[in-house]
Order: structure tokens, then C-alpha cells, then sequence
């Protein structure tokens, strides 16, 4: 029998496995609702132990990671079960602080330097997304002052227990799920740093700084990874997850020419970089239209989309038809529907699981992060059918 | 041979660079009046920039990048009109509702609607829906939009137009939606006036609402 790695792996590389694998990000604030919902805590909770308090107790300690164990629970995989924490962002990181505060409001200074602008009030404090009232970099200034905090070099970048013996070993017997590798793409760092409407008018108004971040970014992502890749290249990571977010309802925030004439080449690098490496499964994660840039996606060497948004018009079954094995597809089940349950969640799962199964390079998902609204109830109903869809 | 005023226009349209759009605007300035020029135009060019993403073939970074050069035509302009309030179609109220903070989508409602000719006032984001009121009674606009991304601030979009009932101005007001959540049977359900997929089909229906 096939463990959910190589069922994974399969679909990924469009063969066909044993059964398909169906895999979830469960959000945060979803199971808080889980918990009051009754879901009992200690089932899912996660003790490692390690040196405690953050290495200022010399003894090993129980130590809360996380609630990981919610994805054994309902029996689907998790993205994150095996991920090289490479560090990607700026470091050092800025200080978070409190700049400000009103009756209404706090103002703060985030880690990556911009100013979120949160709500005071209790039911939105750690859950809203917040306001971005500045972001860091503003014009080629702001720019060189910010790329100083980002050097591929600094030893900070890698994990304390960061030895290539050791993670050969762990990347190669894992079998949960996937095992991964995290970075983030040449427009997701651009608008987090510049704003959305700076960082897309400023291919009109200033493509010399364009072309200089994303220059830079390029060879901050392949020097960052590049230890890790070369360490674990082979079939040790099996997807690498691209955090894009580059897509609205409408389609994507830059145009298809934009993405030609600016983005493609270093994505081609980046990708070249990565296959030459043997890891050839490499994602974008964005919401939104991205159907007017699927082809430049894969002139750019992607090989898969996640999560597929449906309000947004995205149907993993027209994809499917058009893109056959260059692509592969993870998600495109609508999270309104599925969040419904009973009747609309089914209609939902065998309108698109059925046919996407047949056709292969696909895995049964949300199309984003199981979010509040999905009650417990909801979501065991869901997990349910959609385990009996996959195995059938 | 193509005017002036339509070469301006499809300037601005194909989003061609900024010197040249100023050297057209100096010399239309020659000879044709300033609130031609804005709506034949300025209002005309930003009309070719939304027709072209609504057709697919502009995407955000052009809808934003037009805009900004209509607003910054739009500035240069201020000084040559006498009484800027006489060319205003119609007043907005805008706002994203309590416990949202985006703005992103409203922002960029906001800037088409004052290049088009609008008077929009903007009580920003995580709005009390006692501000709207307050704003409505006012100011009296001709429209209230309302914004939300989450599907779990929406509901707020009902307390307003429920608000408004109590106060007795919803007739006197339209009520358009905006923001990923929303649909247009949300709309239909909370008794809204329309829900919007993106700005550029908001301004063609407010448009539509001010008789313009």
C-alpha cells in the first residue's frame, strides 16, 4: 500500500495512485471555533520537546507547537507537515512596536516595516486583517536602504539544527504528506513591500526600480535556497509552494505583458535553478483570475496552481482540458459551498472531484484556507464525503 | 483627421507616456474650454482605459496607472476652472464597513469616481455604520457604496441599509456594493441597489444613476 507521500508525489507527477490524496490549510481562527465547537484540544495539540524557553533553559521541555495533528484527525495531509523554515523575509527583522494608538484603533510597526492599522475591539483584535496605512519602500532610496536586510548570506537564514546529514534523512523518510520548500515570488515581495497600487503603476512609472528589486530578488531567493536545494535536490522536497497572491476577481494585478517583459526571465531562472536541482513540482499559491496568465505561468516553468478561487472564475476542469499534464491543480472546491454542507457541499465535491480524478494532476481541496464560517460539524460532514470521493 | 481632443483622449486611452499627454493638453488648452477638455477628454481617455480592462485586455496595473495620469491632468487643470464644485455630477459616500480594513478596492473606486466627475467623500475603513449616517444626513450624496472583502463583515452591509430604513433616507438614496465577498444576490437579499464586480462597472452604473 502506497503511504500518502507517494499518493501525493503521483498526482503531482500525473500518474495515477492507489487512491487520491485530499490535503487542507486549516486556519487559525477556524479552529477556535472548532474548540468552542467542542473539538477537544489535546488531540490536536503538539508537543515537541527541546531546549526550553527559546534556548534560555538548559533541559529539554515540553514545548506547544502548534495544533498540527487536526490534519490526522480528519485524515487529510497538510502542506506543512515537512517544510525547510528557510528564512525569506528581511533580516534583521523590524521591531515591532505599538507607533500609536486612538479609541478605535492601534497603530504598528510590523516586521517586515510597514504600519498595520488594527482594530481595537475584542472580536477583530488578532483576526481582521489589518490596515496597511505605509509600507516600507517608497523609490529607489527606501529601496537600497530595505535590500540591506535582505543578504542571502547572513547565517541567521538557516534553522539552529540546520545539518545536511540529518535532513537528507528526515526529507527522505517522511510520509505523511509532501515535503516542502517555501519561498515567496517576484510580485508578492514587491506589492508587501511597496503597496499594491505603488508596486503595479511603478512598472509605468519607474521600471528601472522594478527591474532593480526584481533583479535583486532573483538572486536573493537562488543564494538564499540555494544551500537547501543543493543539499536536498533529488526527489529529497517534493513541491516547493510560491506565495504569489498576484491575482483579483478581475484577473492579475499586472498584465500578462508586464509579467513578459519584467517577471519571466527571473522566474525562469528561479525555476531553472530549481530543475537543475531535479525539483521540477513547483507552485504558485494565488487567489484570484489567474486564467489571462496561466500561459506565462508555464513558459515560466510553473507546474501547478493552488488554490483555485472560484469567485474569482477559476475552474480547474476548463483548466484541466486546456493545460492536460502541464499543470497540476490543487484545490477549486468552492469554500462557500463546501462550508453549506449537506446537499450544496455534495453538489459541489461531485460536480468537479469525479471528472478531475479521471482526467489526473489533481488534488480535492478548498479553494483557500478552511475559514470560520465552516463549522465543525460542517467540516467532519465534508471530510467525510469527500474521504469516500477520493477512495472510490 | 483626428481632433485634438480625440487624440488626447486616446493618449490617455492607450496610456501612452506623460509628455505627451501634457504637450496635447497645452496646446487643446489653446482653444478648446477647459470642461471640454475634461470631458472629451480627460473623462473620454479614462472611459477607453475602463472599457480596455473591462474587455480584457488592460488589467489593474493599467486601470491604476490610467488613472494616475488622469489625475495628475486633472491637477494641472484645477487652476484654469473657475468653480470645480458647478462640474460635479453627483456626491458619493464611500466607506469600508466596521471590522473590515481593507481599501485597496475602495481606493481605487475613489480615484475613477473623482476623475469622472464625482464628489466623493470617503470615511475610510472599519466604519460605524452611526458614521454613515451621520455622513449621509450631512452632505446628502446621490449614492452610498459600501465595501468588504470578508465574507464575515458582510453582514454589516445589512445593518447599514437597515440603519438607513430606521432613518428614513434609505429611498432617497442609492446603495451600491463593492469588495470580494459580495454578489449580486447578496445585494438583492440585503435590498441593495446593485453589487459591483469591480470599480470600473461601479462608475458605468453610478453613471447611469446621476443620468450622465
Amino acid at each position: 500500500m502506497s503511504t500518502n507521500r507517494e499518493r501525493f508525489k503521483a498526482v503531482i507527477n500525473h500518474k495515477k495512485p492507489d487512491k487520491i490524496p485530499w490535503i487542507e490549510i486549516v486556519f487559525e481562527e477556524t479552529l477556535l471555533r472548532w474548540f468552542r465547537e467542542g473539538l477537544p484540544a489535546d488531540e490536536v495539540t503538539v508537543i515537541g520537546y527541546e531546549i526550553g524557553r527559546a534556548g534560555t533553559l538548559f533541559t529539554n521541555w515540553p514545548t506547544f507547537k502548534g495544533f498540527g495533528k487536526i490534519y490526522d484527525r480528519f485524515g487529510c495531509l497538510s502542506f506543512f507537515g515537512c517544510m525547510l523554515l528557510v528564512d525569506v523575509g528581511p533580516v534583521p527583522r523590524f521591531k515591532q512596536r505599538k507607533l500609536r494608538e486612538t479609541e478605535k484603533h492601534v497603530d504598528i510597526l510590523t516586521e517586515t516595516g510597514a504600519i498595520a492599522r488594527r482594530p481595537k475591539r475584542s472580536e477583530f483584535e488578532f483576526y481582521a486583517m489589518p490596515q496597511f496605512i505605509e509600507f516600507p519602500v517608497k523609490d529607489k532610496k527606501t529601496w537600497e536602504e530595505y535590500k540591506k536586510r535582505l543578504d542571502p548570506e547572513d547565517p541567521r537564514r538557516y534553522p539552529k539544527d540546520w545539518d545536511t546529514e540529518g535532513y537528507i534523512q528526515l526529507f527522505e523518510t517522511y510520509n505523511k504528506g509532501p515535503t516542502l520548500l517555501r519561498f515567496n515570488g517576484f510580485y508578492g515581495f514587491g506589492a508587501e513591500l511597496m503597496s499594491i497600487p505603488r508596486f503595479v503603476t511603478a512598472f509605468y512609472k519607474d521600471p528601472e526600480l522594478i527591474h532593480e528589486m526584481l533583479e535583486h530578488w532573483e538572486y536573493f531567493t537562488i543564494e538564499t535556497i540555494r544551500e537547501a536545494v543543493e543539499t536536498l535536490k533529488g526527489d529529497r522536497i517534493d513541491l516547493v509552494f510560491w506565495w504569489e497572491d498576484l491575482a483579483e476577481r478581475h484577473g492579475p494585478c499586472i498584465s500578462p505583458k508586464l509579467f513578459r517583459d519584467f517577471l519571466l526571465p527571473h522566474y525562469k531562472r528561479v525555476t531553472g535553478f530549481l530543475k537543475k536541482n531535479g525539483i521540477d513540482r513547483i507552485m504558485v499559491d494565488s487567489d484570484g483570475n489567474l486564467n489571462p496568465i496561466l500561459d506565462e505561468f508555464v513558459a515560466a516553468g510553473i507546474t501547478g496552481i493552488w488554490p483555485l478561487e472560484v469567485n474569482a472564475g477559476m475552474d480547474a476542469r476548463e483548466i484541466k482540458q486546456k493545460y492536460g499534464d502541464r499543470l497540476f491543480l490543487i484545490g477549486n472546491l468552492d469554500k462557500r459551498e463546501l462550508a453549506k454542507g449537506g446537499e450544496a457541499m455534495r453538489k459541489e465535491v461531485d460536480s468537479k472531484v469525479p471528472i478531475l480524478k479521471e482526467l489526473g494532476g489533481y488534488i480535492p481541496s478548498a479553494d483557500h484556507v478552511i475559514h470560520v464560517e465552516f463549522s465543525l460539524k460542517r467540516f467532519q460532514e465534508y471530510s467525510e464525503y469527500i474521504k469516500k470521493i477520493c477512495e472510490s | 483627421m483626428e481632433s485634438i481632443i480625440d487624440e488626447f483622449a486616446n493618449t490617455l486611452g492607450n496610456l501612452e507616456n506623460g509628455e505627451k499627454l501634457n504637450k496635447l493638453l497645452m496646446k487643446a488648452l489653446d482653444t478648446i474650454p477647459v470642461a471640454e477638455i475634461i470631458e472629451k477628454g480627460l473623462r473620454k481617455g479614462l472611459e477607453i482605459v475602463g472599457n480596455k480592462y473591462e474587455g480584457g485586455e488592460y488589467f489593474l496595473s493599467e486601470l491604476l496607472f490610467g488613472s494616475d495620469l488622469a489625475n495628475s491632468i486633472f491637477e494641472l487643470l484645477k487652476p484654469y476652472l473657475k468653480r470645480l464644485e458647478a462640474d460635479v455630477k453627483g456626491v458619493i459616500v464611500i466607506g469600508t464597513v466596521r471590522g473590515d480594513m481593507h481599501d485597496i478596492g475602495k481606493n481605487v473606486f475613489k480615484m475613477l469616481a473623482e476623475t469622472s466627475g464625482f464628489k466623493v467623500i470617503d470615511l475610510g475603513v472599519d466604519v460605524d455604520l452611526e458614521l454613515f449616517i451621520k455622513a449621509i444626513q450631512e452632505n446628502d450624496p446621490d449614492i452610498l457604496g459600501l465595501s468588504a472583502l470578508l465574507t464575515t463583515t458582510i453582514p454589516e452591509m445589512k445593518n447599514v441599509l437597515d440603519e438607513l430604513t430606521s432613518a428614513g433616507i434609505r429611498s432617497s438614496i442609492k446603495v451600491i456594493l463593492g469588495g470580494n465577498a459580495v454578489s449580486k444576490e447578496f445585494a438583492e437579499e440585503i435590498g441593495a441597489d446593485a453589487a459591483v464586480l469591480d470599480a470600473v462597472e461601479g462608475i458605468k452604473l453610478c453613471n447611469k444613476w446621476v443620468g450622465r
